[in-house]
């Protein structure tokens, strides 16, 4: 099921009272793919295509809380920097109306556009100084990935979910989610483009729920 | 029947012949083969030249297209899902080998211009462009032979024929550049871009080379008419169908001018279909060159020939004037020879009979002879007859002598001319034996009152047997005497002279005449002046015979006037005994 399917699934509990906001927590354990790399001390997070999946490399994992929330009062402001030829972070969750800026943290220019159906845009070439730092607005839930018109290798991706309650596990895989709603809802692990793990939760207030995706 | 002569003209001039033409095909080969080595090295020189060209430009064209399919833009397009935006973002990357006014034939080979692209989609057909203006129209027919069955996983070059939308009949040089997805490695899509070709014609002014492509039967060559263009598409055709070489070259005719045409697989292990390059190189030049040598070589030829025939006849005069005079000489020799040879037969015959009769007679007559001579000597012991029959008996005893003499030296001489005569040689002093001759001529009664000079050492040792030196002796001296004249003279000479002994015996008295002097060796000869004087015409015949059987010879010095002289010559005896009384 396609994030579109969980948004309108959620849509039908829109109705239904929120009685509370806090206080639930999630944690656990994601098994991420093996690393293909050898861990070295100054980690840095790519994008790797392996058969037509994208994933990051070390591999990292984004849980989030699926279900129908109300949306935020301010649109939130993110950042995907490009340094060293290489989008930073490499994967970023955000929720979808949020506006992310690309600053350009190299000496050279960047050409930063996505042909993603979650989102097309192009932000031109642009130079370290430019202001303000272009960005864009990315309000429709989906993947996108992101390239660079003038360093072919250069990818990025950005995760736009329909829920402000989502974290990038570290590269072990662990994860916890704290501040939920109590409630019924689905824990969704974003492991690569091609693959999503789900498992429905029962959150109640104060409790600390403990899943794991093996 | 020909002559010596002209037989040996007709040889040499054969061989002349031969030899000129032998020298004027391998000149005239030569020739040929380093006018054709020129001209393929000129032709090969011109086409090295092109393929350069042409390797440049697809190099870069090839690193140009190369270049543009690895666009993020392009591959965002199409790995992202948003084909939608293909041409479009293509539009802005390939805006710069599109863009700009239609350039010419050479700026377009330079510039690498291209006049249309397309891309393919997975399965290898023709993703249809939202706009096909600004990506170079093709008509649906033309596009639909960009097309692959499946996607190529190499760059492909092809030539496609025949752009409807330009009146002029050309061909474009297409490269198929294959597109792999950066995320799953695989083909998704090719970027088809289609070049204006090379053109070779006019780089190079003066080599009149020409370069076209045949493509599917047909050629494209500019600068010839359609129906060369027709007639050489159809040779190519059968040419190239015929054989699986990627490159050869033949002679063609070009409205009546000969051309040396090259052709060479212009995309080798392409999936678009085989075309060839073509060049047309004219000949007429090097025909020309060709012709005027061969001219120049025949007339050497002729030269050579005509110096030919005037030398062997020359020769032929030369060399056959001393054969010819040969053959002449030889014939009448022949003739000769047959004659003398039957003359000889006969003569040996006659020899040899007479040999045969005068041994045979000689033989018969001596045993008569014997009893004769015993029954006369006998008749003169008797006392009883008169004074007067004495007489008669000696004068009878005398000629059974002369008789005896005769038989002896008849047989002798059959002994010799049937060659059964032996001599056994050994030194023979002969001054000792003229000692002794003469002795016994002085003790003869003799009314001439002869006067005898010796002039020879007391040895001279000749080689001989004693008996047969002892009869020539004999004969000379009883000869010189014989012929003498009253109160004349005999002259006895000897000298050594190298290796001979030379003997002179000479006498006064009547000459003998020059006829006769011809004939003084003959048997049975008598001088005519001395008929009155015994003698039976053996004597000097015998002496000379023995003589030569001695490896001398006998011959008369002169006569004339009052002295006549023989000269007899032995040879000298090798070894003197050491001993004076050996010699007898």
């Amino acid at each position: 099921m396609d994030l579109r399917g969980i948004v309108s699934f959620n849509a039908i509990f829109a109705l239904l009272p929120i009685l509370v906001f806090a206080e639930a927590s999630i944690e656990g354990r994601v098994e991420l793919p093996k690393s293909h790399s050898a861990p070295v001390m100054a980690k840095r997070y790519e994008i790797v295509t392996i058969g037509g999946v994208l994933a990051t490399q070390p591999p990292l994992a984004v849980v989030y809380l699926d279900g129908s929330f109300p949306k935020p009062k301010s649109p939130s402001m993110k950042q995907i920097g490009q340094k060293d030829l290489a989008f930073l972070p490499s994967l970023l969750p955000v929720q979808v109306g949020t506006r992310v800026e690309f600053p350009n943290l190299d000496d050279t220019y960047h050409n930063i556009f996505s042909y993603s159906p979650a989102k097309r845009f192009d932000l031109g070439r642009y130079r370290p100084e430019e202001r303000p730092i272009p960005s864009e607005v990315f309000d429709v839930p989906g993947l996108v990935v992101l390239r660079c018109d003038i360093h072919e290798h250069m990818r990025g991706l950005l995760l736009v979910l329909d829920t402000p309650y989502f974290i990038t596990t570290d590269e072990e895989g662990r994860f916890r989610l704290s501040g939920l709603p109590s409630g019924h809802y689905t824990l969704k692990a974003w492991i690569d483009s091609k693959t999503t793990r789900e498992k429905p939760v029962d959150l109640k207030r104060g409790a600390t729920l403990h899943v794991d995706f093996l | 029947m020909m002559s010596f002569r002209t037989k040996l003209l007709t040889a040499m001039m054969l061989v002349v012949s031969a030899l000129t033409i032998l020298g004027l095909y391998l000149a005239q080969r030569t020739v040929a083969a380093g006018a054709e080595h020129d001209l393929q090295a000129n032709f090969q020189a011109e086409v090295s030249w092109l393929h350069k060209v042409q390797e440049l430009r697809h190099a870069a064209l090839l690193e140009r297209c190369g270049a543009l399919v690895a666009k993020p833009r392009i591959h965002a397009a199409l790995e992202d899902n948003a084909l939608d935006l293909l041409y479009p973002s293509a539009k802005d990357e390939l805006r710069d080998l599109m863009e700009g006014d239609e350039p010419s034939p050479e700026q377009a080979a330079r510039t690498l211009h291209a006049r249309f692209y397309r891309f393919l989609n997975g399965t290898g057909a023709v993703l249809s462009p939202p706009s096909p203006k600004d990506i170079g129209d093709l008509s649906a027919d033309t596009a639909g032979q960009l097309a692959f069955k499946k996607l190529p996983e190499v760059t492909q070059i092809g030539y496609l024929p025949e752009r409807t939308d330009v009146a002029e009949k050309t061909v474009d040089e297409i490269m198929a550049v294959p597109i792999f997805s950066t995320e799953t490695g695989d083909v998704i899509s090719a970027l088809v871009v289609g070049f204006e070709p090379f053109e070779f014609a006019g780089q190079r002014t003066g080599a009149g080379m020409k370069s076209g492509i045949w493509l599917n039967g047909i050629l494209h060559l500019p600068g010839l008419s359609q129906s060369a263009q027709a007639y050489l598409g159809g040779k190519i055709t059968n040419t190239v169908t015929k054989s699986d070489r990627a490159q050869s070259n033949f002679t063609v005719s070009v409205n009546g001018a000969p051309h040396l045409l090259f052709y060479e697989r212009l995309n080798p292990d392409s999936l678009f279909p085989p075309a060839y390059e073509i060049c047309i190189y004219p000949l007429a030049n090097s025909m020309a060159r060709l012709h005027q040598l061969r001219w120049q070589i025949a007339g050497a030829g002729a030269l050579l020939l005509l110096g030919g025939f005037v030398a062997s006849n020359f020769v032929a005069a030369r060399l056959s004037a001393p054969v010819e005079k040969l053959a002449v000489d030889s014939e009448r020799n022949r003739t000769q020879r047959k004659r003398a040879e039957a003359a000889l037969a006969s003569t040996s015959e006659e020899l040899e009979r007479s040999t045969r009769y005068s041994a045979d007679a000689s033989h018969q007559l001596k045993t008569p002879v014997t009893i004769l001579r015993a029954g006369l000597e006998a008749l003169l012991t008797r006392e009883d007859f008169d004074p007067g029959v004495y007489h008669e008996l000696s004068v009878l005893l005398h000629q059974i002598h002369r008789l005896t003499g005769v038989i002896d030296d008849l047989l002798l001489l059959s002994l010799i001319d049937a060659g059964h005569l032996q001599i056994e040689s050994e030194p023979i002093n002969l001054s000792q034996l003229v000692e002794e001759w003469l002795d016994d001529l002085g003790a003869l009664p003799d009314s001439l009152d002869v006067k005898i000079e010796k002039k020879f050492p007391a040895e001279l040792y000749v080689a001989g047997e004693k008996r047969y030196i002892s009869l020539i002796v004999q004969n000379l001296l009883e000869n010189s005497r014989k012929y003498n004249r009253p109160e004349g003279r005999i002259c006895v000479a000897g000298h050594k002279d190298t290796d001979e002994i030379v003997l002179n015996i000479g006498n006064t008295g009547r000459p003998i005449t020059r006829d006769a002097q011809e004939h003084i060796f003959e048997r049975f000869h008598r001088g005519s002046g001395g008929t009155a004087i015994s003698g039976h015409g053996l004597g000097l015949n015998l002496a000379r015979e023995l003589a030569r059987l001695h490896g001398g010879d006998l011959r008369l010095v002169g006569s004339d006037s009052d002295w006549t002289e023989f000269e007899v010559r032995f040879r000298v005896a090798q070894q003197a005994p050491s001993r004076a009384a050996e010699i007898v």
